[in-house]
């Protein structure tokens, strides 16, 4: 009896725990009315369509972050004046048209018959609001400022001229307000002067296509379809009521446990598939992977401030030996663009004349020896743990040409302030172009004091075109001064110069009318799932 | 008498408190990074302007000392401050997260108890039999193997291949489930939703076992051990000889005693548990203190990580105390 019991114990413990194993659930199953057609295909108009985040979002109210996976989450509750397609083109959304009345003062007409979640009428005094909130200093509450006003540039203020107009006044020329004008969404002046922000947060209320159900910001957020909505952007098909009825963003930090639930089907998109993960999922059946031009430059910055980078010839040899295009086709498997210098191959500035330095290590090695290094160097690469392979296989063809290098990998946190000191020689690293416009890439990354610039390259003549074109708001003008200045640059070679890696994220096949948007936001507005 | 020394251990846990407080706030600081450069991201064009006025907004332009006796000044009137990245307060933040965390880290345990116990009295009973043996192997993997590795065998098994358990989160959307106390599994019972109940309890699991595993390969071998000595002790014998049943023996006089050394790995090992919650919390999508903890130290989030890390001291702390107390219990000889 008493050996019978410990034993009757144990199997009944183990039975146990497979039982409980097996108490896997999905969410509670919705009845499905007659399917709706979006792009020749039915879906379902009470599907329910789950996102993987990669990181938790920071906050529901669209003034009090600077982030973008907090951004991607937002615009599907809040709309902007304008919006962008998936390739970048700027399209009016709750703005119908907009003109300059002179080169500092810009005026917007808002469309007529736009709610926000609450019913209440989107007016030009929630937008004037909206900008206030960000343009003054602790107009958050609680002595908080918004940490966005960076991205409105020179805009100084934003005034109601009618109930649909409002007008911006710069204090200088901006050609660029309506690329970075997507990053600003409009929010309801009652409702946010009646709740407070921090309330605002927790019970966002917004006028784009889904409205907030629930969520925890670590966790999840949750959305439903807003029935009254306008319709959104004309330019974005179908104009109308978002496609699905319920949207789920879900935080997955771990990008292999993101991955094993877009398998399983627990989610249906997926933010951020690294390189070395894309055939797994193209080996799903069910599965596609989608991919759009990124908007992010990685690049080997060099120190100008000490040897040997200091000199112009030892830079340019870096270039020649370092095989990037090698490094594009194999450690990233295709899945980014080569540059020829640090502007975007997408942007409309681009030099067009300028081609990659060819890899030609004959060449390096007499570059080399022209500037005193017959043997190299010995060279740390300093990045971070996602660039590793990169900076290893950089480390490999450098050694090739006698240079001893050595990879190592950072904190961001602490390899940041180094590298604005000019402690360390080299790091490959990254920096974002969402706008696709050099004048917020070329200005903080290239120009003395930019908070991007871990070259310490200054060049006066490059410095001046910059500061001209960001100005002028003649396109052909400023693209001549970008090309100008590009050349310099290439010649100078303050950088490895790089690839822009493409936006990659995977989705269930089951997923119909959604694309990878260059900006890296994911809209859910017009995507829908296929009804069974 | 026994309250009163709980009382004097629990004032006791107060200089522990405030020493914690400055020596992570100093460290912190030491670290290097700045948090509202980190804050600002890698793009766009950041003016020195807006920078200033977050440093000063974040009270980072005042000296070290200025910055700690503010920090302790509002601690001790239980405002641990904003944090940086998110702009809530830290107390808020840790208070939203923290019921995740225990439920994770009790359900580890009881699954780690109720694994270990049984296979480390039976393996004692049986010394040197298979199952002994087999036990031990498998214990011995379970402290070497690494937490974050575990999880994704186990998410690639149960959910991936065999797609019987989620892989992430805690609860499925739209199981109903009224939140009651923030513990899912206790809030089901309350409110008698039997499907939350199951919900929860599906994804609880997976992190749950990859992190009890070491506690469970820890706690059969100490159960293990102390059962043999315990076994073979004077009054074991003179028991067996009284005619009492085996099972009696093993569980009334033997076990209990066995017990003590286990009572003080479990205490210690809460602490080990709530390290181990970053990587698992990580791994599985839980939205806990660890993963918050992991994402405010890589973010220089000074003041979320200052409260996180007070929280895992009070924690600490107070397990200790608890493992003193019990020990009353289980043997009255030991006082507090």
């Amino acid at each position: 009896m008493n050996k019978k019991t410990l034993k009757v114990t144990a199997i009944l413990l183990v039975l146990g725990m497979i039982m409980l194993t097996g108490c896997g659930t999905k969410a509670a199953s919705v009845e499905k009315p007659a399917a709706t057609t979006l792009n020749g295909q039915n879906v379902d108009p009470n599907a329910t369509i789950t996102v993987g985040l990669s990181a938790s979002v920071l906050t529901l109210d669209p003034a009090n972050h600077r982030d973008r996976n907090t951004e991607t989450v937002i615009r599907n509750m809040f709309d902007g004046l304008v919006t962008r397609t998936v390739d970048g083109k700027i399209v009016p959304e709750i703005a119908e048209s907009w003109k300059l009345n002179s080169p500092t003062v810009w005026e917007f007409k808002i469309r007529k018959g736009i709610t926000f979640h609450d019913g209440s009428p989107l007016t030009a005094d929630d937008v004037q609001f909206t900008f206030e909130r960000i343009l003054k200093e602790g107009a958050l509450g609680n002595n908080l400022s918004s940490p966005r006003k960076g991205l409105l540039g020179p805009v100084t203020s934003v005034v109601k001229v009618d109930d649909f107009t409002v007008q911006f006044n710069l204090s200088s020329p901006w050609p660029i307000m309506e690329q970075m004008l997507p990053h600003q969404q409009i929010v309801p002046k009652a409702y946010v002067e009646k709740v407070g922000s921090e309330e605002f947060a927790k019970k966002p209320i917004g006028a784009g296509p889904f409205k907030f159900v629930e969520g925890k910001l670590d966790e999840r957020i949750v959305m439903e379809r807003y029935d009254k909505y306008y319709g959104g952007s004309p330019d974005l098909k179908p104009v109308g009521l978002a496609q699905a009825k319920t949207v789920i963003f879900e935080v997955i930090p771990e990008t292999s446990t993101r991955l094993a639930s877009l398998m399983s089907g627990q989610i249906q998109i997926s933010q951020k598939v690294p390189a070395d993960m894309i055939d797994k999922v193209k080996a799903d059946n069910n599965l596609l992977i989608k991919s759009a031009e990124g908007t992010t430059v990685t690049m080997f910055q060099m120190n100008l401030k000490q040897k040997p980078f200091d000199n112009v010839k030892v830079r340019q040899a870096m270039n020649y030996a370092v095989n990037i295009q090698q490094i594009v086709d194999t450690a990233l498997g295709g899945n980014a663009v080569r540059l020829a210098g640090p502007v975007l191959a997408t942007s409309f500035a681009v030099n067009k004349d300028l081609k990659p330095y060819p890899y030609d290590t004959a060449k390096a090695k007499q570059l080399l020896s022209e500037a005193g290094y017959p043997n190299g160097f010995a060279l740390v690469i300093d990045t971070e743990a996602d660039l590793k392979t990169i900076a290893e296989a950089a480390a490999a063809d450098l050694q090739k040409v006698g240079i001893n290098a050595t990879v190592r990998i950072w904190d961001w946190g602490v390899l940041k302030p180094l590298l604005l000191k000019g402690e360390r020689s080299m790091a490959l690293t990254t920096f974002g172009n969402s706008t696709q416009d050099p004048s917020d890439f070329l200005e903080p990354t290239l120009k003395a004091g930019g908070g991007g610039n871990y070259s310490h390259y200054a060049n006066p003549e490059a410095a001046t075109l910059i500061d001209q074109a960001k100005i002028s708001l003649v396109e052909s003008e400023r693209k001549d001064l970008y090309v100008k200045a590009q050349a310099i640059i290439y010649n100078e070679a303050p950088w490895v110069f790089g690839y822009a890696m493409k936006q990659t994220e995977a989705s269930s096949k089951k997923i119909v009318n959604w694309e990878s948007s260059m900006d890296s936001r994911i809209n859910l507005h017009d995507v829908g799932i296929l009804a069974k | 008498m026994r309250a009163v020394k709980i009382v004097e251990r629990v004032l006791a846990t107060i200089p522990i408190m405030i020493g914690v407080a400055i020596l992570v706030f100093l460290f912190m600081r030491f670290t290097p990074g700045d948090p509202v450069d980190l804050m600002m991201g890698k793009d766009g064009n950041v003016s020195a302007q807006e920078v200033a006025t977050l440093r000063a907004q974040f009270n980072l332009d005042e000296p070290i000392y200025v910055q700690l006796f503010d920090y302790l000044h509002k601690a001790s009137q239980g405002d641990l401050g904003l944090s940086f990245k998110k702009n809530r307060p830290v107390i808020e933040l840790v208070k939203e997260a923290l019921p995740a965390t225990v439920e994770l880290s009790l359900v580890a345990v009881v699954i780690s108890l109720f694994i270990a116990i049984p296979i480390g009295v039976y393996s004692a009973v049986k010394q040197n039999s298979l199952i002994d043996r087999a036990s031990m192997g498998i214990s011995f993997l379970g402290v070497s193997m690494p937490a974050f590795w575990l999880g994704i065998v186990l998410i690639l098994i149960f959910s991936v291949k065999l797609g019987i358990s989620p892989a992430q989160g805690r609860i499925d959307y739209g199981v109903g489930l009224d939140k009651v106390t923030g513990f899912y599994l206790l809030d089901s019972i309350l409110t008698g939703n039997f499907q939350a109940f199951k919900s929860t309890l599906s994804h609880l699991l997976l992190p749950a076992i990859t992190l009890g595993a070491t506690l469970a390969a820890i706690v059969t071998r100490v159960v293990r051990s102390s059962m043999l000595e315990v076994l073979r002790q004077d009054y074991i014998v003179m028991a067996r000889a009284k005619g009492m049943s085996e099972f009696k023996v093993v569980v009334k006089h033997a076990l209990r005693n066995a017990l003590i050394p286990t009572v003080t790995v479990v205490g210690l090992e809460i602490g080990v548990l709530l390290g181990g919650n970053m990587i698992v919390e990580t791994v599985f999508g839980w939205p806990g203190l660890g993963r918050i903890a992991v994402e405010a130290i890589f973010n220089r989030d000074y003041p979320l990580v200052q409260g996180v890390v007070m929280f895992y001291a009070i924690v600490f702390v107070m397990a200790n105390l608890i493992v003193d107390i019990l020990y009353t219990y289980i043997n009255p000889k030991i006082s507090i």
